[in-house]
Formats: C-alpha cells, sequence, structure tokens
C-alpha cells in the first residue's frame, strides 16, 4: 500500500494529524478552568470539603496529605483519636452553600468535649481493603481509641489499592500487620512490589534509565504546559468515556448494580481483618451501614443488598462490634442532585452525597453512639 | 532503554541524525556505540554477558570454512555450550535446581532449598538464538561468515530489535549494514509512521488493559466464574498482542529510519484460520526459527529439502508429534523458566496435532466455510492458550480451565462491567481495523483525498493519545523472556 504512494502524501497526514491533535490537547485543557480530578468526578453540584479544626487539618483523604491530619494532631493534642475512614460521602455536600460543613467537622467538635480528637479519612469509592491498608498504616503512628468504620454497599464492588496509597507498601510495620491475614497476603502480593504513588516511570525502577527519563520529563513539564498537565488530562478522557459509557447504555444512579462475587467475598475479608486487627489493639470500632436515599427505588438488587445487611450484621456480632444501620437516618429532603453522568447534562438524584442537613444529622447520631463507648470504656 | 520513554527518543533522534550525516564506517561505529549505551541504560553489568555470545560467534564462525567436518562440528558444538550455557545459567538454573530440589525431597532425600538470585540479562534470549542462527547457516554452509567484527556485532546488537525481536537473520540484516543504505525521505516517513502506531498500542491500548488483566487475574479463583475466565484470556491475548506487536512496530520503525528494513513480525493473528495460520502470523520471526533450528532438524528433514519440496513426509506421523510436542514445550520453556509456559507449548502442540487430525473433514467444507469457521473455531483457542502463559502457578492454570468446561459456572459476573465491555469493543475494533485496512483502504483511490482525510483523522486521534498517555509505566511484556 505504501509503496503506491507518494512520500508527501505519506507525510502529509502525519503532519496535519500531528498538528491538529496537539490543538485538541490544547483546546482540552482549557486554561480558565482549574483542572481537579476531584470535582472532575464529582461534578459541579457536589462539593469537596476536607475539614480543618482552628487551621488543623482534621480530614485527609490519602498519603499524600495524611501527614497534614498527623503532624496537625501531634502538634495540638495529646487526646485518644477517633478514626473515621470512609468514602465520599463523608467529604461531599451537595448544593453546598456558605456555612455549610462536613459530618467530620461536626463530629470533631462534638468529640472534643469529651477529649477525644476526631480525624478523618475519605477518598472515592474506598473499599473496605483500602481501608484495611490505611488503617493499618495509621494506627501505628496515632493513639487511636475508637474506629468508626462505614461499610456501603456499592463499595464492596471496589477493589485493589489506589496509587495514592501504594506508598504505604514500603512501611515495613505495615507489611507485618498484613501478612498476618489471607487478604492482606493477597494485597501485598499484588501491590508490594509497586512503585510508590502515581509513579509514570514504574517501568524504569533501579536502572540507569530512571535518572535520564525524570530529568527529561522535568525540562519539558517546565516549557509545555501540556506535558504537565497530562494527569488531569487523562482523568478529563475517563471521566468523558465514562460519561459516553453512560449514555450509550443508558446507565444512570438508578440502575440497579449487581454485587461482583469476587470482590464481595475480598471486601468482606478485609472488614473481618481489620476487626481482627483492631480488636488485637484495644481499638473499640463503631461499624455502620450508611445512609441510603430512601424516597425513591434503590439501586441495588433488593435480594442482595438485604443479605448484605444482614451479613454485616453478623460480622459485628461475630467480633463483638457495635453496629448501627443509618440506612434510614437522612430524609429525603437532605438529599440532592448531582451533576449528570452522561452526555445529556440532565442533573441526576445522587444516591451517596448529600446536602449539609444530612451531614448534621449523621454527625449528631455517631456523636451519640461515640459518646456511648466512651462511657463504657470509662466504666471499665 | 525501554522504547515508550523520553530518554529513547532523545537517544534514536541524535543516532538518526548523526548516521545520515557520518561516513559509512563511522555510523557502524554509532550503531554499535549506540547499541551498547541503549543496553548498558537498563543495566551496564550485564554488557559483558552480551558481548561474551557476540565474540564467540564470530570467531566461531570465522573458523568455520577452513575446517574439518569434525572440527566444524566441535566448532558448533562450542557455540551453542557458549550460548545455551549462558541461557541455562541465567535462565534456567533456579528452575532445574528448584525442580530437582522438589523431585529429591519426594523421594525422600532432603535437600535445603536454593538461595540463588540471578537477575535475567535483558533480551537474552533473542540475541542468543540470533547468534545461534547465524553460526547454525554458518556451519550448514547457507552463508558466509562476516569477517568485520562492527558489521557483525552490529547484527547481534542492533538496539531496535535488541531486547525483544524480532529474532533476525544475518541473511536478513547483515547485507543492508554493508550496502551502506541511500537516504530517502519515504524511509523516514514510513520509520515515524510505525513508531507512532507501535507508541499508539503500547502506550494507549496495552498499558490501559494491563491494570484490568492484573485485578482479573487477582480475584480469588473461587469466586471466578467461567465468562470471567474467558474474558480474563482475551483481554490478555489483546494486552499481550498489542504490547508486543507495538515493540515489533517501533523496532521496525526505528530501523527503517536508518534505512534498515526489517521483516514483519506479526500479521493480525486472531483473525488466524488454523492454529497453523496462527503461527504465520504471530511472532513470525520466532515461529520460523524454531521450525527451520529446531522442528526440522528434530524431524531429520534437511532445511533445504524442505524448502524445495514444502513437505515433510519423510517423517513417520508418530515421530513428527513426539518431534512437535517436543518442540513446543522447548518453544514454552523459552518464554520463561516455568512449568505454565511448558504448559502453554504443550496446549499449542496438542490443538496442531487435534488439528492435522481434524484436517480432511475440514477441508471438506467450501472456502467460506473453512475461513469464517476457522476464524470462529481458532480465535477462541487461541486465547485459551493464553491463561496459563499468564497464570502464577500450573493450578491457577488448570483451574481456569475447568472452569470453561464447568457449564454451571456460566451464571455470573465476577468483574466490573467495564471488563467486559472493553474486551467486546476491542474484539470488534481489530475486526473493524482488518477490514478498513484490507477491505476499505485498497477501494479508495490512493491519490483521493478520501484515504488522506481518513488518515489525518486517525493520526490527529493517535497523536493526541500518544501525547496524553506517553509513560513508561509498563515494561513490554516481552522483556521477561
Amino acid at each position: 500500500m505504501t509503496n503506491s504512494r507518494s512520500t508527501l502524501s505519506l507525510l502529509l497526514p502525519v503532519i496535519i494529524g500531528s498538528m491538529l491533535g496537539g490543538l485538541s490537547l490544547y483546546y482540552l485543557n482549557d486554561k480558565d478552568e482549574k483542572l481537579d480530578l476531584e470535582k472532575l468526578a464529582l461534578g459541579d453540584e457536589t462539593s469537596s470539603q476536607f475539614s480543618q479544626f482552628m487551621g488543623v487539618p482534621v480530614h485527609c483523604e490519602d498519603i499524600d496529605d495524611a501527614y497534614q491530619c498527623i503532624d496537625g494532631y501531634k502538634k495540638y493534642s495529646n487526646n485518644n483519636v477517633i478514626l473515621w475512614l470512609g468514602n465520599s460521602q463523608l467529604h461531599s455536600i451537595n448544593q453546598m452553600k456558605a456555612g455549610d460543613e462536613t459530618a467530620s467537622s461536626i463530629l470533631h467538635r462534638c468529640m472534643k468535649s469529651y477529649s477525644k480528637y476526631n480525624m478523618t479519612f475519605s477518598q472515592p469509592n474506598a473499599g473496605l481493603q483500602e481501608h484495611y491498608v490505611l488503617f493499618e498504616y495509621i494506627s501505628r503512628q496515632l493513639p487511636i481509641s475508637t474506629l468508626v468504620l462505614p461499610v456501603v454497599f456499592d463499595d464492596m464492588r471496589e477493589t485493589g489499592i489506589r496509587s495514592s496509597l501504594l506508598g504505604i507498601f514500603s512501611d515495613l510495620y505495615v507489611v507485618d500487620q498484613l501478612k498476618v491475614s489471607e487478604i492482606g497476603k493477597l494485597l501485598l502480593k499484588n501491590n508490594g512490589d509497586k512503585d510508590s504513588a502515581g509513579n509514570d516511570i514504574a517501568a524504569l525502577d533501579k536502572t540507569v534509565q530512571e535518572n535520564s527519563e525524570r530529568y527529561l520529563n522535568e525540562k519539558l513539564k517546565s516549557f509545555w504546559q501540556i506535558w504537565a498537565d497530562r494527569p488531569a488530562l487523562r482523568g478529563r478522557l475517563f471521566v468523558s468515556l465514562y460519561k459516553l459509557r453512560n449514555w450509550a447504555f443508558g446507565i444512570n444512579p438508578s440502575s440497579t448494580r449487581k454485587m461482583m462475587p469476587a470482590r464481595y467475598t475480598m471486601n468482606l475479608q478485609a472488614l473481618e481483618a481489620i476487626l481482627t486487627s483492631a480488636i488485637e489493639k484495644d481499638i473499640e470500632v463503631l461499624l455502620y451501614i450508611v445512609p441510603l436515599r430512601s424516597d425513591v427505588k434503590v439501586p441495588y438488587d433488593l435480594v442482595q443488598y438485604n443479605k448484605f445487611k444482614v451479613k454485616i450484621r453478623d460480622v459485628a456480632q461475630k467480633f463483638d462490634v457495635k453496629f448501627k444501620n443509618y440506612e434510614k437516618l437522612v430524609p429525603t429532603k437532605n438529599w440532592g442532585t448531582k451533576e449528570s453522568t452522561t452526555l445529556n447534562g440532565d442533573q441526576e438524584i445522587d444516591f451517596m452525597h448529600f446536602q449539609a442537613g444530612g451531614h448534621k444529622l449523621l454527625a449528631s447520631a455517631l456523636c451519640k453512639e461515640l459518646k456511648d463507648i466512651d462511657r463504657a470504656e470509662r466504666r471499665k | 532503554m525501554i522504547f515508550n520513554s523520553l530518554t529513547y527518543l532523545t537517544l534514536l533522534f541524535t543516532v538518526v541524525i548523526l548516521y545520515w550525516v557520518l561516513p559509512y564506517r563511522s555510523r557502524l561505529i554509532l550503531i554499535l556505540t549506540a547499541s551498547l549505551t541503549f543496553y548498558g541504560f537498563w543495566r551496564v553489568e550485564f554488557l559483558p554477558v552480551m558481548l561474551i555470545s557476540v565474540v564467540a560467534d564470530y570467531f566461531v564462525a570465522l573458523k568455520m570454512p577452513q575446517a574439518s567436518h569434525r572440527l566444524k562440528k566441535k566448532l558448533l558444538l562450542t557455540s551453542l555450550i557458549v550460548n545455551l550455557g549462558l541461557l541455562f545459567y541465567f535462565k534456567y538454573l533456579i528452575f532445574f535446581a528448584e525442580n530437582a530440589i522438589g523431585l529429591s525431597n519426594l523421594m525422600g532425600v532432603e535437600i535445603d532449598p536454593l538461595a540463588l538470585n540471578i537477575i535475567l540479562p535483558l533480551g537474552i534470549s533473542f540475541y542468543t538464538f540470533q547468534t545461534i542462527s547465524y553460526t547454525v547457516d554458518v556451519y550448514r554452509g547457507l552463508i558466509k561468515p562476516e569477517k568485520d567484527f562492527v558489521l557483525f556485532a552490529c547484527y547481534v546488537t542492533f538496539f531496535p530489535q535488541l531486547v525483544a525481536g524480532p529474532v533476525l537473520r544475518s541473511i536478513e540484516v547483515i547485507h543492508q549494514f554493508a550496502k551502506r543504505p541511500p537516504f530517502l525521505w519515504s524511509d523516514i516517513v514510513i520509520g515515524i509512521r510505525r513508531i507512532l502506531y507501535g507508541l499508539f498500542l503500547k502506550v494507549v491500548l496495552a498499558d490501559n488493559i494491563a491494570p484490568i488483566v492484573d485485578t482479573g487475574y487477582s480475584m480469588p479463583l473461587d469466586a471466578m466464574s467461567a465468562l470471567d475466565v474467558w474474558t480474563l484470556a482475551f483481554l490478555f491475548g489483546f494486552q499481550i498482542y498489542f504490547d508486543f506487536s507495538a515493540y515489533s512496530h517501533i523496532a521496525l520503525g526505528s530501523a527503517r529510519l536508518m534505512g534498515i528494513k526489517f521483516p514483519e513480525n506479526f500479521n493480525f493473528p486472531y483473525l488466524a484460520t488454523s492454529p497453523k495460520d496462527f503461527w504465520r502470523r504471530w511472532h513470525i520471526s520466532l515461529s520460523s526459527w524454531i521450525r527451520d533450528y529446531l522442528y526440522l532438524p528434530l524431524s531429520g528433514i534437511k532445511v533445504q529439502r524442505v524448502r524445495s519440496t514444502g513437505g515433510l513426509s519423510d517423517a513417520t506421523l508418530k515421530r513428527k508429534n513426539i518431534v512437535l510436542l517436543s518442540t513446543w514445550a522447548i518453544m514454552g520453556l523459552w518464554h520463561g523458566a516455568n512449568w505454565v509456559f511448558i504448559l502453554w507449548g504443550l496446549y499449542h502442540a496438542i490443538v496442531i496435532i487435534v488439528y492435522r487430525l481434524l484436517l480432511p473433514l475440514i477441508n471438506s467444507f467450501s472456502n467460506n466455510i473453512k475461513m469464517i469457521g476457522g476464524i470462529f473455531f481458532t480465535l477462541p483457542i487461541m486465547m485459551l492458550s493464553w491463561i496459563p502463559f499468564r497464570s502464577e502457578s500450573l493450578d491457577m492454570a488448570i483451574s481456569m480451565w475447568a472452569k470453561v468446561f464447568n457449564p454451571y459456572l456460566y451464571d455470573s459476573l465476577g468483574m466490573r462491567e467495564n471488563a467486559y465491555l472493553v474486551t467486546a469493543v476491542i474484539l470488534v475494533g481489530v475486526v473493524a481495523v482488518y477490514w478498513i485496512k484490507h477491505q476499505l483502504i485498497p477501494s479508495l483511490d490512493p491519490k483521493g483525498y478520501l484515504l488522506v482525510l481518513g488518515e489525518v483523522a486517525t493520526f490527529t486521534i493517535m497523536f493526541s493519545l500518544v501525547i496524553v498517555f506517553f509513560r513508561p509505566i509498563n515494561q513490554f511484556i516481552y522483556f521477561q523472556f
């Protein structure tokens, strides 16, 4: 084919295509809009808020910012820590207004009067395997007295460890802790040799090329903004593909999400591993099923969802930890809408994130239970 | 050095400019220096290992023409001992030692496990096969030994093909280095196009399929359904195809920038109409190497004769099958020192034997049915072969295969919906690209605007995606072999 064509006709598509490709990247990398992957994933209707108390971060995301929360605690407090792990429900507020705050902020204030320091970690779609790894990492650094652990049916479909948590696997203490459980061993096997967070040159690890590649990348980033913004461009591309898929297959937040047996099993194993580890460390646990929107049909297979609730309650009983089912805690009025997850642009009901009123209710319910736990602790 | 890196592109750009500027002799020195630099950027301490193979085969081959038949045999043996010895030490010693210890322990003789830590030099399976083929060809009298050491060293170490092929024959390359290729703009353009194709396949497709495959394979086996196994087989099949064919595209493109033409290594293998056809389309250079230097000699067929008659009629069926099984077991072992690769090889041998048995029946159908039915049956059979290839143990591979044949395990899906969707989209994409390349494009006017517009659109998408995803986040899969 190529032999029958002139060099120019072979060259032109490459040159024009490269120019158009470059221009399209400039167009996508809109300069006026700050690229924020978190915002991109949640949409305009849902705001993220990682709370601070007196200027000290008390709500962090992963190990990239964990030091802020941990250092803040070490500087200003010696109270026992209540560690709250969760997903984006903890840091997202729908239709946020000035003065609105998340449950983590309210709970921190509430527990302060009981000489406890509430610290929250949450990541979008965080699964129990990630909670397990993060719990082991943080529990070594802070005097945790209570672990608050939400269990989300949606997140039982998640598996693996996100790149921003991979650095934890280089902590030998965590490695030793994970080796105790089967799921921990599996996590170590699948992630133990991966390089630290967000390493774009992982394939060059421990080679001479690692240095030259790092140098060239930095140089290119310094005089070509597109190169520096590529992670955000990748994120934007994946969000577009996600919306395209939803549009093509008519998927929306109300579409039924089925349980995935393999992941469900692994996450249950992770839950049991967390509880075993917490009990060994003499840490009290409050396990709860997260609030769920109840004015419309839940997006789950009801048989599977009911079995899930029973299972979590049974696990809590087996380990003798406190269990609460908060699925009906937040009334309809406190739930909101979110930006479209398809290409048509209509707003959609949000099953996961609520408005500020929902955060108040959740914080209040948790505060009450944590006070009970504290009273019981003091009696011991 | 890894192809999908800024370091490689910088090296390639510099070498290509200098190559066309420098006089002939200096070009060869440049290629050799660049090749050693390319290799040294991985681990400089393994350069001497590669050079041992180069020097040994250069001198062994040089001695052969004047040597007696007996001495020639000894020289050939020397080459085989050096090359296979290096390969054995670095690639197979631990495997054989562990298996020997395991066997001894089974027989009641307790031996402690060895604490060996041997790093596998990058590309050793490729360059040793290349030097062996050279010496064997000289021994067979098919080629004359190369007297110019630098030229010979360039053939073995030429950086575009050094670590993952294609496995080149000296007859295909040395004469191209020797005759000083003229500068042609068409070579440069074709080279750039091939490199872009390759980068697209690697950084956009293979590297984005990899996490889905990794996640799938990390699932507990008990929770995996038959549909999950099929999906993983197809997904990994696509991943390794894109990954390896990407390497070949970049290798061919890089060499072409210097006016050197390599033979093609892939030709839409997943649209093969039979298992035999698959191996004419997948890793073509290795398949033909194995045929010429292992299968035919073991079958007792002389290469020249086969080339002239194209048949294997002298070999008995039984012997043919035994040789086929052994050849494929070795082919499997070439890929890695693990039983899963041997199982992979044996699977292919059995598939070919069954195919041969069914050939009279297959030939009774019309050509259209043979073609469509051939693709329909060959594709899943070939994809299933990737199960042991990707598995960590024999147990895992066999358990996964067993699920495929259990009709009760077709009732659930264990992975994210995206995994099945991506598999389906890629399958349709591969067929569509084949149709575009073999049906649509030949029907268009080569000087017409439609072809150019189509290519502009293709390169716009490819270029922007390559920029966004370009990063050496994953090694090429074949680097481990």
